[in-house]
């Protein structure tokens, strides 16, 4: 049922950007030579959050936090706002089990480390798609 | 121990306070075991709570433990639930079953129920990643529901012996106290001196000062019915002085015999009158009355009959004593109650003295000493009375007559007739033995009634020596000389009569007889001399 909702809450989003593009969505993306074509949202919140650094073919996972859109893409991700982002990765510095992604300062930044690292995956907003960029999920705010 | 029952018995706040307290006692421990089992659970629930909270306060790093599968951290949270004593073992368990993170502390104690949470996802709720169990402290949670018990426990038992305590002291305040006190006083009262007692000072209102006032009511009572009593037997001392002193010193006999005519006790007239002034000793042998008397008096059988004791007083005379010491004493005894008789005796012996006094002087001449006429016709009547029941016996009367007489008289004059009178009395006495009866009837008129065992011949010997003695020349006070003669008739009751006033006649003619056959001589009654000539002596 909820996925039924969900579903059609993304058809009725996609129908939006394709009407549109006005309306700002999230996009996990990733370099166009990936042979990854898309991960569900639970992986990308294992990803972002730390759980296991793995992509769906075995490959290393390395996720970017783009910071003018952190805010808003741990709010389309795990509903909650940057202060308990941070409490969280706080809470993980001294166990040294997980770190959190690596930090791009702006747009630029992210588009270029993802476009040299196959790895690497990062998040824009849909309305500035970068080219060569596959997107792998994306999250409607 | 008995002391102990003994103090508890005579203390009225001690038994009080026991019968409360073992009340208070019963009713407390239900109390407390129904609070030890409430407590208990809420304790449990308590612990439940703590368990809970617990969880919920690690719940967020568990999640994230669990989310990273940081048994580092997982760790990190077991040690922290352990950190509190109520929980003995922590897990965290995958969902394949394995553990992420498993502490215990305190292997030897008990386990109790676990309690299990899901751990879900940090970032998705509806995620589960892991379960964590927590398995409390048994022992310790005994030993808080133990602790809580105590308290509880301790609490009750100072209550109950604060319960007591003031039981104690507000009975003992209140109640033993007062009466204690009212006791002592009431112990020390002297109530003939209508002291009263006060009631305890706070109590002039309430049960103890009615209480105080009811027992001042009846020393009232008492006293008044004292003081009556008192008087009562004042009056009766008084009263049984006086008749004491009247028992005492009256001077009639006074005793009490009882039912069988023993002695029982006697007044001292009585002792001086029967027992020679011996009082009687109660403890020696009893005395009988029938032997007080030496003669007459009540046989045992007419004291003790039914009718001496039906009728109420009868009387005696009776004799006490022998000789010149003996007494006659008037007896009247009068049946007092059962089983005792009352006497009163009095001396008659003057009344009975003088009585008999007055009936000799009757009975007696008094010129000679003889007996006079009246004496004379008395014991005739004796005699007649005895001869008709003895018929053999045989009384002789002699009829004397003297000759000459008259002239006597008138040659000497009446004093010296007097003097012969007396001389020849003095004859007859002498001649008289102990039972015969001589008599003057007046003038020169003598009799001698002789006693029934003479025989007819030596009444013949009598009368010559009687003759004879009186023949014999009488010497006067004057110094004159006279010679009297007499003539003697002698008649026989029994042989020659039957008849008293025959007798006499008999004797009578006899005399006239001798007188006419040569007087100075004596002579029988003769059948054949003739019984009408003469005049009979007797003639009133």
């Amino acid at each position: 049922m909820t996925r039924f909702m969900r579903l059609t809450r993304v058809a009725t989003v996609a129908m939006l950007v394709i009407s549109t593009t006005a309306r700002a969505d999230i996009a996990i993306v990733i370099n166009d030579a990936s042979s990854i074509r898309q991960i569900s949202h639970s992986e990308a919140v294992n990803i972002f959050m730390g759980r296991y650094r793995r992509l769906p073919n075995d490959s290393v996972a390395l996720p970017i936090d783009q910071a003018p859109l952190k805010a808003r893409f741990y709010k389309a991700l795990v509903q909650k706002d940057m202060a308990e982002i941070n409490s969280y990765w706080a809470r993980l510095v001294f166990s040294g089990r997980a770190s959190p992604p690596q930090q791009a300062g702006t747009y630029e930044d992210l588009v270029d480390i993802v476009t040299h690292n196959n790895n690497a995956l990062g998040y824009v907003d849909a309305t500035q798609m970068p080219a060569h960029m596959h997107v792998l999920l994306t999250l409607s705010e | 121990m008995a002391s102990l029952l003994t103090h508890f018995r005579s203390r009225l706040a001690l038994r009080a306070a026991a019968s409360i307290v073992l009340i208070v006692g019963v009713l407390g421990i239900g109390f407390l075991l129904l609070a030890v089992h409430l407590r208990a659970e809420s304790e449990k629930d308590i612990q439940q709570l703590r368990l809970e909270g617990l969880i919920s306060t690690v719940e967020r790093t568990a999640q994230i433990a669990c989310f990273l599968d940081d048994s580092q951290l997982a760790e990190e949270v077991a040690e922290g639930l352990l950190s509190n004593r109520i929980v003995r073992e922590a897990r965290l368990i995958r969902h394949d079953g394995t553990a992420l993170a498993d502490r215990v502390t305190a292997i030897d104690h008990g386990s109790g129920a676990p309690l299990t949470r899901t751990i879900n996802s940090p970032f998705e709720p509806d995620k589960a990643v892991c379960k964590l169990t927590l398995v409390p402290d048994q022992d310790w949670i005994d030993s808080m529901v133990n602790d809580a018990t105590r308290f509880l426990s301790v609490a009750l038992v100072l209550q109950l012996l604060g319960i007591g305590l003031s039981v104690i002291l507000v009975v003992f305040y209140f109640v033993t106290r007062p009466i204690s006190d009212i006791s002592q006083k009431l112990h020390a009262i002297e109530a003939e001196t209508g002291k009263k007692l006060s009631p305890p000072s706070g109590h002039a209102r309430d049960e103890i000062g009615r209480l105080v006032l009811s027992v001042n009511a009846m020393i009232d009572r008492l006293v008044s019915s004292l003081s009556e009593e008192r008087r009562q037997r004042l009056a009766r001392e008084v009263e049984e002085r006086r008749y004491r002193t009247i028992f005492d010193n009256v001077e009639a006999g006074i005793f009490e015999l009882d039912d069988q005519g023993w002695l029982l006790s006697a007044n001292p007239a009585f002792c001086r009158l029967f027992l020679k002034g011996k009082t009687p000793d109660p403890a020696g042998p009893p005395i009988a009355f029938k032997t007080l008397a030496s003669e007459g008096g009540p046989t045992t059988q007419e004291l003790t009959s039914r009718r001496a004791r039906r009728d109420s007083g009868r009387e005696w005379e009776m004799a006490v004593g022998e000789g010149s010491e003996r007494r006659w004493v008037n007896v009247m005894v009068s049946h007092l109650e059962k089983g005792r008789l009352q006497g009163v005796a009095h001396d008659i012996t003057e009344r009975r003295q003088a009585a008999e006094a007055a009936e000799r002087l009757a009975v007696t001449d008094p010129l000679t000493g003889l007996g006079n006429r009246l004496g004379f016709e008395r014991r005739l009547g004796i005699i007649e009375r005895y001869c008709r029941l003895h018929p053999d016996r045989q009384h002789a009367l002699m009829v004397l007559d003297f000759d000459h007489f008259k002239q006597v008289n008138d040659i000497y004059g009446h004093h010296a007739g007097d003097e012969v009178l007396r001389q020849i009395a003095d004859m007859l006495r002498d001649i008289s033995r102990r039972h015969d009866y001589p008599a003057r009837l007046g003038g020169d008129e003598f009799v001698l009634l002789l006693d029934h065992q003479t025989p007819r011949t030596d009444l013949g010997g009598l009368a010559q020596r009687l003759v004879e003695s009186i023949n014999q020349p009488l010497t006067l006070e004057g110094g004159q000389q006279v010679q009297l003669g007499v003539s003697i008739g002698i008649a026989v009751l029994g042989s020659d009569t039957q008849d008293i006033q025959t007798l006499v006649y008999m004797a009578d003619q006899a005399m006239y007889r001798a007188k006419r056959e040569g007087r100075n001589t004596w002579r029988f009654h003769d059948h054949n001399t003739t019984l009408t000539s003469g005049s009979p002596l007797l003639s009133g």
